[in-house]
């Protein structure tokens, strides 16, 4: 039943994403920079983190539906985000073993999550020609924006779901 | 095991790299339809939208409101200086109208390029990544969006319709055009002809629309209307474009190239309206298909 919860929050994330782009101030959303929030994968690397164990990988997979699910909504390029989350999840998650759970050890691994999983979308949509951004352009305008960004939303999220998210994980691996 | 353990990985990566080209492959080509699971996906998350847009845009609607309140006397002084301007315009237009219409009928040829059917429509998200300029609005083919329609905002065009699922569509913005989607269209200058150019992509750092193919001895004035020319097939003519900002020749020599700045704001949109041409749609897509089959 938890594991119901945590797909329910990732789509509700994933409405929001969109929205957040259309609702917010478009002064602060379209300045040069190029912020791109990666909600859905700031809850499912939380959900790494804090919910599955050594053993189960409940978030990759969540990553994957995800992430196909972007895929389908907001770019129609179908399969980028879908493999992005996937791989970048499930690095975190092995990275994870080796790290201490709290609030500095998850933010580290939530800002390494992040700058690979955009710099592997960048990546991709480079070689399909989406973006013909250079580098040292993609790095200022792109990257350090959205680190920002998204920590910032990281930071808000953090203290609303990680309890909920432990306690989940106890239920489900206890019962 | 960690042979057979590693062995997994590595297949699991290979899988998933093919699955990421064949998907890639199977989606970036120019498809006419989406396919039924995208529909169905599309219009579910585009429900949730609707459904939490509804209240959020009240309080948007109301802090707007309040925010333009304080600037309604300067408004009301400026709009009072033009309203004698519009009103001896209004008269004009009204008998040009009757006119047009009149000599129409006499030649027997009813439908113009410029005809259109609206379809309003209220704009529900964004693509949250920024390389696609695109956005959800809430009609779908049920509602008679197809692939390809204009579509404006009160201020001027915005884009075109990218793909449309049964309640909701994508709009692809002008900001992401490219060259495989050019719009034809005319500039219009005082006593002259209209000039003709193609629009063939965007300007990001300067945010203007590059029109190109304006033969070399056409005379642009900084501050000329770009108007769509209907003669692309697809969008109806006369929908307001832009203003040309700055021409210069291009890398060639054989022809102009004017930075167009476009009338509508791309990015703070709210209210959209599809536009249906009247007039029959060329089908150029379909006619090379079969040729090639």
């Amino acid at each position: 039943m938890k594991r119901y919860y945590i797909a329910l929050i990732s789509l509700l994330l994933l409405v929001m994403q969109g929205m957040a782009m259309s609702l917010l101030p478009s002064k602060l959303v379209y300045s040069n920079l190029l912020m791109t929030p990666h909600w859905v994968l700031l809850f499912l690397l939380i959900v790494a983190i804090f919910f599955d164990r050594d053993k189960t990988y409940f978030a990759v997979w969540y990553g994957m539906a995800f992430g196909l699910l972007l895929d389908i909504v907001y770019t129609g390029i179908l399969g980028v985000y879908m493999v992005t989350y996937a791989l970048v999840i499930y690095v975190i998650h092995g990275i994870n073993k080796t790290i201490h759970s709290n609030f500095i050890g998850a933010s580290l691994l939530v800002i390494l999550g992040i700058i690979l999983s955009d710099t592997l979308l960048y990546v991709i949509y480079s070689f399909v020609q989406i973006t013909s951004m250079p580098w040292s352009t993609y790095l200022i305008l792109r990257l350090l924006p959205t680190v920002a960004a998204n920590m910032i939303f990281f930071i808000i999220l953090y203290p609303v779901v990680k309890d909920r998210v432990t306690q989940w994980s106890e239920v489900v691996n206890n019962a | 095991m960690p042979s057979l353990f590693r062995r997994k990985r590595l297949m699991a990566v290979l899988i998933g790299f093919i699955v990421l080209v064949a998907l890639i492959g199977f989606s970036i080509r120019d498809r006419d339809t989406l396919t039924t699971p995208e529909k169905f996906f599309k219009d579910t998350v585009g429900w949730m939208q609707s459904i939490i847009h509804k209240p959020i845009s009240l309080v948007d609607n109301s802090v707007d409101n309040i925010q333009n309140m304080f600037e309604v006397y300067e408004q009301n002084q400026v709009l009072k200086a033009r309203l004698s301007e519009y009103k001896g315009v209004i008269k004009d237009n009204q008998r040009l109208k009757d006119d047009n219409t009149e000599l129409r009928k006499t030649i027997g040829k009813t439908k113009s390029l410029s005809d259109y059917s609206p379809i309003q429509a209220t704009v529900i998200a964004r693509s949250s990544d920024r390389w696609f300029e695109q956005m959800t609005i809430n009609r779908g083919e049920e509602h008679g969006v197809a692939k390809d329609m204009a579509v404006l905002t009160s201020e001027g065009m915005i884009g075109k319709i990218k793909s449309a699922g049964a309640f909701h569509s994508t709009v692809q913005l002008l900001s992401g055009f490219d060259r495989s989607n050019k719009i034809s269209s005319w500039v219009v200058r005082e006593d002259k002809n209209e000039a003709f150019g193609l629009i063939e992509g965007y300007d990001g750092e300067s945010g203007r629309l590059l029109l190109k193919g304006i033969k070399l001895d056409e005379e642009l004035k900084k501050g000329d209307t770009v108007i769509s020319s209907g003669l692309g097939g697809v969008f109806p003519s006369d929908l307001r474009i832009g203003t040309v900002e700055e021409v210069v020749n291009d890398q060639f020599g054989l022809t102009k190239t004017a930075y167009v700045k476009p009338f509508a704001d791309l990015f703070n949109v709210n209210h959209v309206i599809v536009v249906d041409r009247s007039m029959q749609t060329v089908d150029n897509e379909d006619q090379k298909e079969d040729g090639d089959s």
